[in-house]
């Protein structure tokens, strides 16, 4: 994976097959997820401009509670009140923008020969809010199956991908059995707290470590166009 | 929040004292509303700089200054008006992927004004 760089067509970045295929999965996955946890009757395409009047069920799962929040933390009338209002579209635009990244990394616009290469990904200045905003709600819903609560667990995990990459991809799979017996956890991290195995947690962290790169190179570029007056929309 | 690259977020100068008193001038009429913004572990201080510049179309020094209020004292009050103007806000803020809420100015909690005084 290349950092997304400014380009005459838009942000630009490689991806190689496996991270493209993880990432689109996992937007899928969270897609799903939503539509499900927010009360989205499955049979509506999701789509821009669409308004929507389901009724808006409270979500159980916490990190789809995390992407549709409470909008008061106090007043329990308030945010019922809010929620009814706005998260059936809130959830549909989610929804919309996790699918169109996921097929916009299943069908680059180009496949280098040399499989190595990464497929270039282009991301449209006029799209690219809605793909950093996919990034950020894959990486809001790994982080909670990660456990991660505070900027300490973020940057332990960020410290462990990064050190395992030195003797191995980042898709972690196939190093799971020669690393088993090298851990040296001691205390009760977060996650296993949330009743992650090392390998899982390798796994799973590399594609938050992963999705985090993207979207930083991203919109490092998406706000150097905006504080230059550059047309961003 | 989470900033690997962000050293350049620390130089915040005085450019924010007169919105501040922008700010404070507007709090204080009758009942307004707030939009307040919460720190998380995940959004990177990048995308809340971007989030509060875009949107808001805040200059960089004032997003800047919101943005590390958000980090360091765990929330920041991001706007200020009507009830109907800070739904949409709010609302503006959960696409972003941001966790806000909002909050009748005069409600009882000490962090309403801002936090970092």
């Amino acid at each position: 994976m290349t950092p997304f760089r400014s380009a005459p067509a838009g942000y630009v970045a490689r991806w190689d097959d496996v991270e493209r295929e993880v990432l689109a999965r996992v937007a899928r996955d969270v897609a799903e997820l939503v539509r499900a946890e927010s009360g989205l009757d499955p049979g509506i395409e999701v789509g821009d401009g669409v308004a929507f009047t389901g009724v808006a069920r409270v979500p159980q799962d916490p990190a789809v509670q995390r992407l549709l929040p409470d909008a008061h933390d106090e007043d329990a009338d308030v945010a019922t009140e809010f929620r009814h209002l706005t998260q059936t579209d809130l959830a549909a635009g989610k929804v919309a923008r996790l699918v169109a990244f996921a097929d916009a990394i299943d069908s680059p616009d180009e496949i280098p020969d040399d499989p190595r290469a990464g497929a270039e990904i282009v991301v449209p200045r006029e799209g690219a809010q809605e793909f950093a905003g996919a990034l950020t709600d894959v990486r809001l819903v790994l982080a909670e199956r990660l456990g991660l609560v505070d900027d300490a667990d973020v940057e332990a995990l960020h410290d462990d991908v990064l050190a395992g990459l030195d003797d191995d991809d980042i898709d972690g799979e196939e190093r799971d059995a020669a690393d088993e017996g090298s851990d040296d956890a001691d205390e009760l991290a977060g996650w296993e707290r949330v009743g992650l195995t090392g390998p899982e947690r390798r796994y799973w962290g590399g594609v938050f470590v992963a999705a985090g790169f993207a979207q930083e190179s991203l919109v490092d570029e998406m706000l150097a166009d905006l504080r230059a007056g550059r047309p961003t929309t | 929040m989470n900033g690997q690259t962000t050293t350049r977020a620390t130089a915040v100068a005085a450019t924010g004292v007169q919105r501040e008193a922008e700010a404070e001038a507007v709090a204080a009429v009758a009942d307004p509303w707030i939009t307040i913004v919460w720190n998380d572990p995940v959004n990177l201080m990048s995308y809340v700089s971007y989030v509060f510049e875009s949107y808001f179309g805040y200059p960089p020094p004032k997003a800047q200054k919101l943005m590390m209020q958000v980090h360091h004292d765990g929330r920041a009050v991001v706007s200020t008006g009507p009830r109907e103007r800070m739904e949409v806000d709010v609302q503006a803020m959960h696409g972003f992927g941001l966790w806000a809420t909002l909050r009748q100015s005069g409600a009882s909690d000490g962090g309403a004004d801002g936090g970092a005084a």
